[in-house]
């Protein structure tokens, strides 16, 4: 049983999930503390991809931790399906960057999946199971179920942390770097895999990353900060069609001038 | 440059492939000492280098020894130190790991409590057996509460440390998750706090053991620490030694049987450990 959708309010179209408004924060205490965002007001679709991306430091994840109810934002607020954030709420999931410390090392491969629903469901452990070895499958790890996450590589540790994010079945995923810390054909593999999650599941995914050949790689749109304390520099339409791959897609002359814009521009922010 | 290194120190090389160097790398160079020694012992009574009543052979030690081992005074008198240790020791562990974890997540109870708790710390614990034979006579009760009270600093002090140290990303992931608090406290908090709790009662475990024999030589007229003491009055050397080696040895097996709980336990931690180290 689903609960009624909230009446809408005014200016907010049915695919606008999560609504970033006029969100600012302050680092320490108003008068001297440290700006990190100044202004963002950002809507992401029901659906789509979008990245943000931006000059380290710029405040990108710190946005991404407002979004996700983390961390409070000092002016503003976040809506997800219209309602207010304050908390991490239901239906949405952060996959965080540093794979190695955010999956339990004393726990299974699969007691981590499960550890994403198994406290609100009174499920029999057969099928919390079976939950946890469907998400296995998707990212190709079933047969690491009974293994501990350092007894696998770190691209594998990640594709853990994906399955246990999914594993939640959120509408809408969150990504803070997730693909940094492995080394770059991993990073390949990675990028493909979530772009097959993405188009099988129709999950939502907003994604916080430094690299911009990723962000034009895997996004719909791509949000641009500036520099300390962030504003939106620009919103970009990415137009490279879909399937998309890594070797070709990289040539085309769309991916190129997105490409050549973002990164002069966050090389260089003004 | 390395070739040159080869040529003008070829004795380096070669040791590798000796005999003699395969002896010094292998394990056994350590037992073999205590073998060395041991003989040593043996040789400076029979040969009559040394002449002392507090000195006996090392062979009449070893006599004392067995017979000791195989009698039933001797049994109840190790079984009645290892059951005041072992009470002691679970006592002030459970307390230990309570009270840790208390000052772990309330902040104000650490605030309050801890400078009392730091001047009890560092009072030997020896020193205060006089006085506690006022209030609890010189038998079990005193001696399970000192061990108790010597078992609890080690584990209390790391179970907060363990508390403290949880990776705030693994609270963050229970966040996310929406984990309720409690739950998140039970399957994050406590099995990352394990680790350190292990690592504080197999300090206490030793302790214990040291402890229970001291008050026993303190105190009352029970257990192995009185016996040592009564046989260093009555000039019986050998069974003094023999009691003194039957201890080291209980000290050892306790320790690794411990180990051995702990890796079964808390796998996890090792493996990451030696991965880091």
């Amino acid at each position: 049983m689903k609960a009624p959708a909230a009446p809408l309010s005014p200016g907010r179209r049915e695919s606008d999930l999560l609504v970033i408004k006029g969100v600012s924060k302050t680092y320490g205490s108003a008068a001297q503390g440290v700006m990190a965002i100044r202004t963002v007001d950002l809507t992401v679709r029901a659906g789509e991809f979008m990245s943000i991306v931006g000059p380290s430091g710029c405040g990108k994840s710190t946005l991404l931790q407002i979004a996700a109810g983390l961390l409070p934002a000092t002016v503003g607020e976040v809506q997800l399906g219209g309602t207010k954030v304050t908390s991490p709420p239901e239906g949405m999931v952060c996959l965080f960057q540093q794979y190695s410390r955010s999956l339990f090392p004393w726990l299974t491969v699969e007691d981590n999946v499960r550890f994403a629903f198994d406290h609100h469901a009174s499920l029999d452990r057969g099928k919390t199971g079976e939950r946890c070895r469907r998400y296995l499958e998707m990212v190709g790890l079933a047969d690491f179920r009974r293994n501990y996450p350092w007894e696998l590589s770190g691209g594998m540790q990640q594709r853990v942390a994906i399955a246990r994010a999914l594993a939640a079945e959120p509408r809408i995923l969150l990504l803070d770097e997730p693909f940094s810390s492995v080394d770059a054909l991993t990073r390949l593999e990675l990028h493909g895999l979530i772009v097959d999650i993405w188009s099988r599941t129709g999950v939502t995914i907003l994604l916080v990353t430094h690299d911009v050949d990723e962000a034009v790689f895997l996004s719909d749109r791509i949000a641009l900060l500036t520099k300390r304390p962030s504003v939106l520099a620009k919103l970009f339409e990415n137009k490279l069609p879909r399937p998309r791959d890594p070797v070709s897609s990289g040539e085309d002359p769309d991916f190129l001038s997105l490409r050549h814009e973002l990164l002069s521009r966050v090389l260089d922010p003004r | 440059m390395q070739c040159l290194l080869v040529s003008r120190f070829p004795h380096v090389i070669s040791l590798k492939s000796s005999r003699r160097s395969r002896l010094y790398d292998s394990g056994w160079t350590g037992i073999l000492l205590v073998v060395v020694l041991l003989a040593a012992w043996e040789l400076s009574v029979s040969t009559g280098t040394v002449r002392s009543d507090s000195w006996p052979a090392l062979s009449s030690v070893l006599t004392a020894l067995v017979h000791g081992a195989t009698s039933e005074s001797w049994a109840s008198m190790f079984g009645s130190t290892l059951y005041r240790m072992t009470c002691g020791f679970l006592l002030g562990t459970v307390l230990g790991i309570v009270v840790g974890v208390l000052f772990g997540v309330a902040s104000y109870v650490n605030r309050v409590l801890m400078p009392t708790l730091e001047i009890f710390r560092t009072t030997p614990i020896p020193a205060i057996v006089p006085p506690l034979i006022f209030l609890l006579g010189v038998d079990d009760e005193l001696k399970i509460t000192i061990v108790a009270l010597a078992a609890f600093f080690p584990v209390a002090l790391n179970t907060l440390a363990g508390v403290r140290q949880v990776d705030p990303i693994h609270l963050q992931v229970a966040q996310t998750f929406r984990v309720p608090r409690l739950k998140a406290i039970l399957r994050i908090q406590l099995p990352s706090t394990l680790p350190y709790v292990f690592a504080g009662a197999r300090i206490s475990l030793g302790i214990s053991l040291i402890v229970a024999v001291v008050t026993e030589m303190l105190a009352g007229s029970e257990g192995v620490g009185y016996f040592i003491v009564s046989m260093e009055y009555a000039m019986r050397a050998d069974d003094m030694y023999a009691a003194i080696i039957i201890l080291s040895v209980l000290g050892y097996v306790l320790n690794r049987l411990f180990v051995l709980l702990e890796a079964k336990c808390i796998r996890w931690a090792r493996v990451l450990h030696l991965r880091l180290t």
